[in-house]
């Protein structure tokens, strides 16, 4: 397992970015480009024909050093008569920036060729293209739905602006489950594990099925969205946009408060607000401070699937402190509420700021005694080593983001990348192993919470003084631009474009771990049953999205069902297998 | 094995007595809003603030009232409410104990009487708003008489207030026209 790190104190470059790309697109696509309009100083949107959309994608990501974080449609029939699909390409080789590529679809002919093909890092946007807005990608290879319910109507397509008022629900289409679940490297002799979706005790249904040879995992799939929330379409038919704000904070209850910055940040970037400095840099403390408690977290997991639950015990204890931080900065232990757009609402008193220093202090001493005794630990070494590997390949070709993608040896962090708050004037330090197994992503957290504590003290000590919350702008109406911020499971990505009602037109609410399911299946393929736990929970998802296990011998034509306790306790143990049965 | 067994004894015992001894919180902690119903003029700049909808407000036009409406089961204890309040009617405190065995001591409600226009008669602001706007023109200085026309005019409608001006205005065009056709 090499390491390697990359500081930068970044350096302030004040000049636009992006053109050169846009004008390699055009030199090798003379006729695709049709517009290009700039947002800010590192976001560029070009239209381009639709024919090129595939093309025009493909040469920024592979050719050009691109990543494909997000990608979405919003329905602008009513502004100039066509849906519009739009694909931001993070630019990460050479010179930095976010070209957005657009383009518009006829609503005559919902249908446009798909970019999976040849980047299949836009699968799951995609199949969600498709769900909600009945834009059918052509040539997709995977044209399951991804977000909508198997009883949902073929022909209502929630996001558009004219489908069914929100507060009602259509009556629903079928009784049984329709969902086809892949099975490519292995056959119809693999037993079937299905983990999920739901369980009393769980709050975040999954469902997982494995696809087993013996204790063999030889593939994985799963589905997701069993508790979609609606809220992109809430937000834009309910709320204001200091609402939004509150609401995006209730996208998870772990990062949070990176929701309602990168929301903040893409209604700040469209419409030029400058945010206070002193504001810039709350936020990137609390940022950090959120990143303290989320990595702390999912050590403490690691160490609890590992089968080492006074680790668990023991990093849940010190990850207090970092809620007790939060506490004291914002007034919630979850950083909620402190945030609007053009600033934040509470400054910080100096009692706050010395207490916080202290606890920053004890509390780093005590994860410096954890961490030494937990890769002492043998049994920590022997389960994560060579376990869930991603490979570099697959990383490169799906955009996985945060301690996934740094895990295998990308140093992919739109902190350094595209510094957003604070992150350009603070000290910042990408890390990244190349291993690509449990071990790298759990190092890559130990290292980053060394990092966030260090960035935590030298804002605290550095912060400038001044206002903290600016109102000094209005609102102007189809206005867009990106947000973002590097939450600890990785990059959130949002995008949203005004509306002329006071509420935005789109927000497109991209979390991290949509960007690292897609990829799971890899880390899962060809470890065994009792690791399965342990690599879902390296990806650090709000973890409770396995619950039950049932276990399909095609050989024998049986089906066992095995609670998910039981389940858990075999990845603990590892001894009475539940497929022995 | 050692090092872990050395932590724990470092540790110690770090549970606290909870319900027996009291919680620990920080003076920022943000738990109930508290309201205070003699404080409120009926505004209702927290029930638009609110992004939770925690806050309602709701208009009996027959009755003639509005009910000011808490819902602490909606409450994200965000404290915009505290924020936009112009009375300080609305305060959060550090309560945080919140459960109860009836979903309906869940509410909290307030009922304010609306004025009647003095002119058309309809029901158009809540009284109490009214009489906060009377108090603070008379603490900025308004003389005794003065006091009486605007309690009168603070009375009446937006819409009478109009068609008022708008006669006036008229009339006096009407006089104006006529003075120049002499």
């Amino acid at each position: 397992m090499t390491q390697s790190a990359e500081t930068t104190q970044n350096k302030p470059n004040n000049g636009d970015l992006g053109a050169q790309y846009v004008a390699d697109v055009r030199q090798r696509f003379p006729a695709a480009v049709i517009d290009e309009e700039r947002q800010t100083r590192d976001q560029l949107t070009i239209t381009v024909k639709l024919e090129y959309l595939p093309e025009v994608v493909e040469y920024l990501y592979y050719k050009k050093g691109g990543w494909l974080p997000v990608l979405f449609g919003n329905d602008e029939r009513t502004i100039h008569g066509n849906y519009a699909i739009y694909y931001a390409l993070s630019m990460e080789e050479g010179e930095k920036c976010w070209i957005v590529v657009r383009a518009l679809v006829d609503p005559a002919r919902p249908e446009f060729p798909s970019v999976t093909v040849k980047v299949p890092a836009a699968v799951w946007g995609e199949r969600e293209i498709r769900d909600m807005f009945g834009l059918t990608p052509a040539g997709i290879p995977d044209a399951r739905r991804l977000v909508l319910p198997d009883d949902w109507p073929e022909d209502l397509y929630p996001l558009r602006k004219d489908s069914m008022d929100y507060r009602q629900r259509p009556a629903p289409t079928t009784n049984s489950e329709t969902y086809s679940f892949v099975n490519d490297l292995g056959d119809s002799h693999n037993r079937i594990i299905p983990i999920g979706p739901m369980h009393v005790t769980s709050d975040e249904p999954g469902h997982f099925r494995l696809f087993v040879d013996g204790e063999n995992i030889v593939d994985a799939d799963y589905r997701m969205f069993y508790v979609h929330r609606g809220m992109e379409k809430t937000a834009e038919v309910r709320m204001g946009y200091h609402e939004i704000t509150f609401l995006a904070e209730r996208v998870c209850g772990i990062c949070g408060y990176a929701h309602s910055i990168a929301y903040a940040n893409t209604i700040e970037n469209a419409l030029d607000i400058k945010v206070p400095p002193r504001a810039q840099w709350i936020r990137t403390l609390l940022l950090e401070s959120e990143r303290l408690h989320s990595h702390l977290l999912n050590l403490g997991l690691v160490c609890h699937f590992s089968g080492f639950d006074s680790g668990f015990q023991q990093f849940f204890r010190v990850r207090e402190k970092s809620m007790t931080i939060a506490e004291m900065l914002t007034g919630s232990r979850k950083t909620y509420g402190l945030n609007l757009i053009g600033g934040i609402r509470r400054d910080i008193l100096e009692t706050a700021r010395k207490n916080t220093i202290a606890l920053l202090n004890e509390m780093e001493a005590e994860v410096i005694t954890l961490i030494d005794m937990l890769v002492n630990t043998t049994n920590f070494e022997q389960r994560t080593k060579g376990v869930g590997i991603l490979d570099r390949k697959v990383a490169r070709d799906y955009s996985p983001v945060g301690p996934m993608v740094r895990g295998s040896g990308f140093k992919r962090d739109v902190r350094l990348d595209h510094p957003y708050a604070a992150y350009a004037s603070v000290p910042v330090t990408a890390f990244s192993f190349d291993s690509g197994d449990i071990a790298a992503r759990v190092m890559v957290r130990v290292k980053e919470f060394f990092d966030s504590t260090a960035q935590c003290r030298y804002i605290l000590d550095n912060m400038p003084t001044g206002p903290v919350l600016t109102e000094d702008f209005a609102y102007k109406p189809y206005k867009y631009a990106l947000g973002h911020t590097e939450a600890p499971r990785g990059e959130d990505v949002h995008w949203s474009m005004t509306g002329n009602n006071q509420k935005v037109f789109r927000w497109r609410c991209r979390a991290a771990t949509y960007a690292n399911w897609p990829v799971l299946r890899y880390a899962l393929q060809g470890n065994t049953v009792s690791d399965a736990a342990l690599i879902i929970g390296s990806l650090d998802p709000c973890y409770s999205c396995t619950d039950r296990v049932t276990l399909v011998d095609v050989k024998k034509r049986k089906v066992t069902t095995v609670p998910y306790k039981d389940f858990e306790r075999y990845g603990i143990e590892r001894k009475r297998s539940p497929l022995a049965k | 094995m050692l090092k872990l067994l050395k932590i724990v004894k470092d540790a110690g015992e770090v549970t606290i007595k909870y319900p027996f001894a009291p919680a620990n919180f920080t003076p920022a902690f943000r738990g109930k809003p508290e309201y205070n119903p003699a404080q409120c003029i009926a505004c209702s700049a927290c029930a638009v603030a609110c992004p939770a909808n925690a806050l309602t407000v709701e208009t009996d036009l027959e009755k003639g009232t509005l009910t000011w409406q808490f819902f602490v089961g909606r409450c994200i204890y965000c404290g915009r409410c505290e924020e936009v309040c112009p009375t300080r009617a609305i305060v959060l405190s550090q309560n945080f104990e919140l459960a109860v065995f009836n979903k309906e001591d869940l509410y909290e409600r307030a009922t304010f009487k609306l004025c009647h226009c003095l002119e058309c008669g309809r029901p158009f602001a809540p009284q109490k708003q009214i009489d906060y706007a009377l108090a603070l023109t008379a603490q900025a200085g308004a003389g005794a008489d003065e006091m009486e026309t605007l309690k009168i005019q603070f009375a009446i409608c937006p819409e009478c207030k109009r068609r008022n001006h708008l006669n006036d205005h008229l009339s006096t065009l009407c006089d104006l026209q006529t003075s120049g056709e002499k």
